[in-house]
């Protein structure tokens, strides 16, 4: 099996340092050679499927660990004295904040948020603001929206209060960055299924265990984007500031971080978009709120409500993602204008104008108070239910079956699961275990080198080690099969985006409404136009993923300095040249991390596929809430972020050798 | 530069608040309005006080489970109205997961789950009803449930054959089953993996031709089903009764070999022995043990407290089968049977 990987690694160039060159080409591959003849001899030794005593006793152990805790919950000084504090402090927190917001009242917090977007973002973002938050209103569910508000913003703050220094931590030491991108990584991929049981016999039902699940899932894209930031501030910046006599405090506060600002509030935009994408799941465990809406819609099969409750989480999502983070601060087409943070321009205010502010709040609140109504009057509501549902009913009389030439989603599902699915499961299930580890590290060696293979093989060895290995086959079938359906749709998109401000204005909303959108209110009619089974859940993991890949595909072309590309305009390069030959090597970098994210996003869903039918490893993790049987539910969590770090780390690899970075680090 | 942002923000936040606490004093009502929704979350503890409070209520307020389907929201409903108008209690719901319910009623959050269907949760019993002794089982709620396969009734009817397993011995019949996930044998469909389920085992020791495939949760199996009645398509799986889809969509249960002594002593071994029918499920009630202590009439109550099948089905039925208009549904049943009421309480 290695023989047919070979051709494909000389095309790759490999890591090629000063010392490998000098040495002959076929000398890179005897090592690996080596190694993977070892796996096989190995492997066939053992035998065709993961040996028995090849077991790591996780289920077991983890149950006794979970039964232990669930027996001591009152007793241990571990809980009277930590845990129980702080889902304390996590419930009045939360509440206070509920509070506060219902007693401000409808017309109270649409002040609020429109005066916070006007200082931040300028008008515009004032009235994004204002008339997304109004919308859930509108939709009839504003208290609702509240509550699950309330909940958001406690979760962002502790996810933020923990991700931004270790982000910072991470960007400014390497040793740090590689550990805990191993974390993040398990953080995301790691579905909220597996921490939720265990949140709640921690620190409570409600809200206290949905803000620390929440913040869980959301921490990873502020530390990332925080270490990103600081990591891609130009050399001759800290060159410059160092030779000026910057401390290395000043250097960060004053030159790192400031040019960082772009992507930590990037940072602050996704933690948001991704907080919100847990509130369905968090419903689960007792806070209310819109998820709950959501869950019961789809409990009852009823696509209208579900959508309604959906559009309203959207709604409040984009309306805090536009006051915090200012849409001139994002959407500004050149980034390295200095420009003061939103937070500054907040506490920059003027005394007389946060009074008036104050006062601006309070009066509309007592206003609210006086017509004393909790939600918005009858007469500015609507609700859409119906016609969302004549429309997906619509959509399910004519798109099923006798479209023309392509013959409907129904034979798309049948010849997806016949054609591609099946025969990609059976030959990873059939193959002998060995088999797929030899071929994974070989091209993990091909890819990033010993380092990588060495890492790759520890990941597969311990998925067989759960005892999970033939469901993390199916899964890995499946996640591949989405991860490539998602790509091909996300980066052409993203070109497009990245070099048309119209396109990018235009997307930006829907890639939102996407992101945040919770899968629940997509699954039911995915399912009436795919099938049960494993199409409708590689259906709603590419709707999930795309957004990521059109973001950070656009972000990189955006990011190519102006330098290069004026040099080949001027050298006569046509638009069609400067993109292929400039920008897309150069956003290089940001464009597999766009490819990472979609997988990163693609196995995040692997759970939620697990619900419509998918089966594998997502269905093995739902049962460590529904059964709880948490033992169960962690083996299969861990192997899904095993898998994740195998996928990740290659795919990672890929975009780090690429010239893309040496170019911008060159540049004078 | 930094001193001056510091004493801004400092101003900033103290007139924020300022702004707050005006606007909040107000009316200190507006703070419970949520009581009179049918579903309060868990909104912390101003609210709850302050509820009990304005409605001068003798006992200390307490907070009952809602499971995510019908019937127990029903349940729970119906035991709000009586607590608030007859025994003075405030009533808190909480929507929430049946299996996250557990830890709620452990360490005293949730004070009582009115609606546990045994066959889910024979491990939390071990755990906090038997070992732990946090949580008590105070007694049968009425209604009995009963899983078992089901076919559409259009199928049936087209083949009347097909209402007992035998028929699905035959190849041929059970290929009429098929889908692409199931390939050549027949696909036996089920829901939520959270249910119980012998499925695999039924289909394994009465040697029939069909793939187990797991739908992953209730929506994608009731979508299947509605799927399958459109398309008239055959389709082959588990369900159960009650459910408010019967009044929508016709299922047939198909008959399965009786329940045995055996297969009892199979399904608690988990041997993979089992080959009958479901056994019926006695749903029940169950209280975090403090609530005798903190509210010991609204304990009385919800012991007695009981519903049929049919009055269940009554209620369900007055809100449309909507868990979101049970509240208003609760009211109107309880006005109208004060004599069932007066039993509880008496």
């Amino acid at each position: 099996m290695s023989t047919a990987t070979l051709p494909t690694s000389r095309a790759t160039t490999g890591p090629t340092s000063a010392a490998s060159t000098a040495r002959p080409r076929w000398h890179r591959f005897v090592e690996p050679a080596i190694v993977i003849a070892a796996i096989a001899v190995i492997g066939m030794v053992v035998g065709h499927a993961p040996p028995t005593w090849l077991d790591a006793h996780v289920k077991p152990e983890v149950d006794r660990l979970y039964s232990w805790i669930v027996h001591h919950r009152q007793s241990s000084v571990l809980f009277t004295g930590f845990f129980n504090p702080l889902g304390t402090a996590l419930r009045s927190l939360t509440s206070a904040t509920l509070w506060v917001l219902r007693a401000l009242r409808w017309p109270g917090v649409l002040t609020l948020v429109g005066l916070v977007g006007h200082r931040t973002g300028g008008r515009q973002a004032a009235i994004v603001g204002v008339a997304t938050m109004a919308g859930c209103g509108v939709l009839g569910l504003w208290d609702h929206a509240m509550i699950s508000l309330a909940l958001m913003i406690v979760s962002v703050l502790v996810a933020l209060l923990v991700g931004v220094p270790l982000g910072i931590w991470a960007g400014l030491n390497d040793r740090a960055d590689r550990v805990l991108r191993s974390f993040l990584d398990a953080a995301q991929v790691l579905p909220a299924f597996v921490y939720l049981l265990p949140a709640v016999v921690l620190v409570g039902i409600g809200f206290p265990a949905a803000v620390i699940a929440t913040a869980i899932f959301a921490v990873a894209p502020a530390v990332r984007l925080t270490a990103h930031g600081l990591r891609s501030v130009p050399v001759v910046a800290n060159e410059v500031g160092s030779s000026f006599g910057c401390t290395r405090r000043q250097l960060l506060a004053k030159v790192q971080l400031p040019l960082a600002r772009r992507a930590i509030l990037l940072g602050l935009n996704q933690v948001i978009m991704m907080a919100f994408g847990i509130v369905v799941i968090a419903s689960l465990i007792g806070t209310g709120g819109l998820g709950n809406d959501v869950l019961n819609g789809m409990q009852k099969v009823d696509v209208g409500r579900a959508f309604t409750a959906g559009l309203a989480i959207v709604l409040a999502a984009i309306a805090l993602d536009r006051i915090t983070t200012g849409s001139r601060a994002v959407a500004s087409v050149t980034p390295r204008q200095p420009r003061t943070s939103a937070v500054q321009r907040a506490l920059s205010a003027k005394p007389w104008r946060a009074l008036a502010a104050a006062i601006v709040i309070a009066v509309a609140a007592v206003i609210g108070k006086v017509t004393n109504t909790r939600e918005f009057p009858s007469a500015l509501r609507i609700n859409p239910s119906r016609s969302i549902n004549d429309v997906v009913r619509w959509i399910n009389d004519h798109f099923r079956h006798g479209v023309p030439v392509v013959g409907g989603t129904g034979s798309f599902s049948d010849f997806l699961v016949i054609h591609l699915l099946t025969p990609l499961r059976e030959s990873f299930q059939h193959a002998p275990w060995w088999l797929v580890i030899a071929v994974i590290v070989a091209i993990a060696w091909v890819s990033g080198g010993r380092k990588l293979a060495t890492i790759c093989t520890a990941c597969l060895v311990g998925i067989a080690a759960l005892r999970v290995w033939n469901l993390a086959m199916d899964t890995l079938s499946q996640v591949l099969v989405a991860v490539v359906l998602a790509v091909v749709i996300a980066v052409p998109i993203g070109v497009l985006a990245g070099r048309s401000d119209r396109v990018e204005r235009l997307l930006r909303p829907l890639l939102d409404v996407a992101q945040v959108m919770p899968p629940f209110v997509y699954l039911v009619p995915v399912i009436f136009l795919f099938n049960v089974g494993r199409v409708p859940g590689v259906i709603a993991s590419v709707i999930y993923a795309v957004p990521p890949g059109v973001r950070l595909t656009s972000l990189g072309l955006r990011q190519v300095p102006t330098g290069p590309r004026e040099a080949a305009v001027s050298f006569g390069a046509t638009d069609r040249q400067e993109l292929i030959k400039v920008q897309l090597p150069l956003a290089l970098r940001s464009v597999m991390l766009g490819i990472n994210q979609t997988l990163i996003m693609v196995l995040s869903m692997v759970v939620v596929a697990g619900l419509v039918g998918a089966e594998a490893l997502g269905l093995e993790t739902v049962f460590g809430l529904t059964k709880s049987e948490i033992g169960r539910g962690v083996a299969g969590g861990l192997a899904i972020v095993l898998l994740a770090i195998v996928l990740d780390r290659i795919t990672q690899a890929w975009g780090a050798e690429k010239p893309g970075q040496r170019v911008t680090r060159e540049r004078p | 530069m930094r001193n001056r942002y510091v004493r801004v923000r400092v101003r900033v936040l103290v007139v924020g608040a300022l702004a707050v606490v005006a606007a909040a004093c107000g009316s200190s009502k507006s703070t419970n309005a949520s009581s009179g929704g049918p579903t309060t979350a868990a909104a912390g503890g101003a609210v709850t006080t302050a509820a009990a409070a304005a409605s001068g209520a003798t006992g200390k307020a307490i907070t009952l489970a809602i499971n995510p389907w019908t019937g127990s929201a029903v349940d729970a409903n119906v035991a709000k109205v009586v607590l608030e108008s007859k025994l003075g209690t405030t009533v808190n719901l909480v929507e929430i997961d049946e299996n996250a319910a557990w830890p709620g009623l452990d360490d005293g959050s949730i004070d009582a789950n009115l609606e546990i269907w045994p066959s889910g949760h024979a491990k939390d019993k071990t755990t906090y009803i038997d070992e732990k002794k946090t949580v008590e089982d105070i007694g049968l709620l009425g209604p009995n449930a009963k899983i078992g396969w089901y076919v559409p009734s259009f199928v049936a009817d087209a083949d009347p054959k097909l209402k007992t397993w035998e028929a699905f011995k035959d190849p041929a019949e059970a290929k009429k089953f098929a889908t692409a996930e199931s390939g050549d044998q027949g696909q036996f469909l089920m829901g939520d993996p959270s249910y119980v389920s012998y499925d695999q085992d039924i289909i394994n020791n009465l040697k029939l031709p069909l793939k187990y495939v797991v739908a992953g949760s209730e929506a994608a199996l009731i979508t299947a089903i509605q799927q399958a009645e459109k398309d008239k398509k055959p389709l082959l799986l588990q369900f159960w009764q009650p459910h408010w889809l019967h009044s929508k969509v016709k299922l047939t249960e198909i008959k399965l070999p009786d329940v045995t002594p055996a297969c009892d002593a199979s399904a608690a071994a988990k041997d993979g022995k089992y080959a009958c029918d479901y056994p019926v499920d006695h749903l029940y009630k169950a209280a975090s043990v403090k609530l005798a202590t903190k509210n010991a009439k609204a304990y009385a109550f919800l012991k007695k407290f009981q519903l049929t099948t049919e009055q269940q089905n009554e209620i369900a039925g007055l809100a449309d089968g909507d868990a979101k208009s049970a509240a208003t549904a609760a009211k109107t049943w309880v006005d109208k049977n004060p004599d069932i009421v007066k039993a509880w309480i008496g």
